[in-house]
């Protein structure tokens, strides 16, 4: 069992800048919680916070029940797998897994077991003689994930772990690690940049921004149902097309002439909002030709089965708001051209809290 | 029944720990015998020790720790023909006792018209106890290696493996 609580976990560094803010988290035994969001974002220390290598300026850490806020790292039965790996490169393979379970005097046969164990899971027991220079990037990270199996501890901890692969290892070692979580059933919380190992790898993801917590879910709701137009934007690639439009009754008019029509649903929806301004969120996905929309190409980018058309939103005169359609097969427009699409989902946001309008889904 | 699958365990583990009980006593032994000849050196050192067996300790001396630190690198990769080193440098150092301490203890200089030993009794005695020492550790890491690369040398045989390190 490992049950791990935050509660109301803030750090303030020096010259009262605060890097987290109120961040509150109930991480169930065996969940594999993601924390994504952009650079700077506070997901990292917060990651250090619960490893105890920073200290909580306020809040509680619980481990199952247990406060241990003021453990030291060594006492809080976590282990951690770093982006640089942090592999002592004079050791060998075996070594290096060995070696936590050696400082805690460990009967070596144990040690032993525990680290064959680890190496047959993580496909290394061919490469225990080796020195880490010998061996790739993805596995050295295999190795270091290693390290901490052996240790059995009650929570991993990963820190961009994937950060320093090149993009096909990256997709290969994301798919060890599901294989890993899904065999031991452990409790894994996984600190990335990179949405799509979010939504591939996580059971629930914490979205953060400027160290706030803007949404936890599961990868589904962020991607359907985004809390704010932050989360709206970062989750999703192509990102969401946002536009400003104006609600008017039964549609929606934005500029260049742009206008999409509401059921009644979405009438009820915005009721509160007719006449004003809202934002509406488009996924490139969720625009399909048809014949609402005219867009004036800028680039056509073939992907295979589908084509990422950008362009601007025109009436014919003048270009207004950019907009990306993903849009099924192989189409050749060229610069100029004048695509014509509809939208089949819209998203609505409040244009001045940037939070959701529920009830967005058409 | 345990204490077979311990045993088990432990020549396995063999195959990716290093003989690190064989490394240490010859790096011990190097230690040793730098004692050794710092005691040794700082004798007087009038007409006895202007000959050529001075001369050629110092060269055996470096040639020794030379030959014992690699050793202790290849009897950590249970390499049994370095274990065998081992033990003969072990020899030697007991033969060693016999050659300069022994000599000089025995030996009476004249300096000044004053007739005096080369060697006191208690630095002979230092010299010796060194010497002793060094070759122990020689003899008994090269004896333990040799015990344990038979040992792995047997079970990898049991696995098909030949060679244990990439």
């Amino acid at each position: 069992m490992a049950n791990l609580v935050l509660q109301h976990i803030e750090k303030i560094y020096d010259g009262n800048v605060k890097a987290v803010h109120d961040f509150n988290l109930d991480v169930k035994d065996g969940e594999l919680i993601v924390f994504v969001g952009p650079s700077g974002c506070g997901k990292s220390t917060t990651l250090r916070m619960i490893a105890g290598l920073e200290d909580i300026s306020s809040g509680k850490l619980f481990l199952d029940g247990k406060d241990i806020t003021q453990f030291p790292a060594k006492d809080r039965d976590m282990a951690m797998v770093f982006q640089n790996y942090a592999l002592y490169g004079h050791m060998t393979i075996y070594e290096n897994m060995a070696f936590s379970l050696t400082l805690r005097n460990e009967d070596p046969n144990v040690i032993h077991k525990k680290v064959l164990a680890a190496a047959d899971i993580l496909n290394l027991t061919t490469q225990l003689n080796k020195k880490p220079g010998q061996l790739s990037g993805g596995q050295r990270q295999r190795v270091a994930m290693g390290r901490t199996i052996v240790r059995t501890p009650k929570v991993f901890l990963f820190d961009e772990p994937l950060s320093n692969l090149d993009a096909k290892l990256r997709g290969s070692t994301r798919r060890e690690i599901l294989l890993l979580h899904k065999r031991l059933k452990a409790t894994m919380l996984y600190v990335t940049h990179d949405q799509t190992e979010a939504l591939t790898l996580a059971d629930r993801i914490v979205c953060m921004s400027m160290g706030h917590v803007q949404q936890v879910g599961t990868p589904l709701e962020l991607y359907d149902h985004p809390a704010n137009v932050f989360v709206a934007s970062f989750i999703g690639l192509p990102p969401m097309n946002l536009f400003d439009v104006t609600v008017k009754g039964d549609h929606l008019e934005g500029k260049g002439g742009f206008r999409a029509p509401l059921d009644e649903k979405q009438q009820k929806t915005l009721k509160a909002y007719d006449g004003k301004e809202i934002i509406l969120g488009v996924r490139p996905e969720n625009l399909v030709e048809g014949k609402d929309i005219d867009v004036k190409v800028t680039s056509n980018e073939n992907l295979g089965m589908n084509t990422l058309v950008h362009g601007h939103i025109t009436d014919g005169n003048g270009t207004f708001d950019r907009i990306t359609c993903k849009l099924r097969g192989w189409c050749n427009y060229k610069s100029g051209d004048i695509a014509k699409v509809s939208i089949n989902r819209m998203h609505f946001f409040d244009k001045e809290t940037t939070n959701s309008i529920n009830g967005e889904e058409k | 029944m345990k204490q077979e699958t311990d045993n088990q365990i432990a020549v396995d583990r063999m195959r990716y720990t290093k003989n690190k009980f064989s490394s240490n006593m010859a790096i011990l032994a190097i230690l040793f015998n730098v004692f050794y000849f710092v005691n040794i050196y700082k004798s007087d050192v009038s007409d006895y020790y202007y000959n050529i067996l001075i001369g050629g300790s110092i060269v055996f001396n470096l040639l020794y720790l030379l030959l014992a630190f690699l050793a202790s690198e290849e009897v950590k990769q249970y390499n049994e023909k370095y274990c065998y080193v081992l033990i003969a440098m072990g020899l030697v150092q007991f033969i060693r006792i016999f050659i300069i301490p022994m000599q000089a203890h025995s030996a009476v200089v004249t300096i000044a018209k004053v007739e005096r030993q080369v060697m006191y009794t208690s630095q002979f005695m230092r010299c010796v106890i060194y010497l002793v020492l060094s070759g122990a550790c020689c003899i008994a890491g090269g004896i333990v290696g040799v015990k344990l690369s038979r040992t792995l040398k047997a079970y990898q045989a049991t696995l098909g493996e030949e060679k244990r390190r990439d």
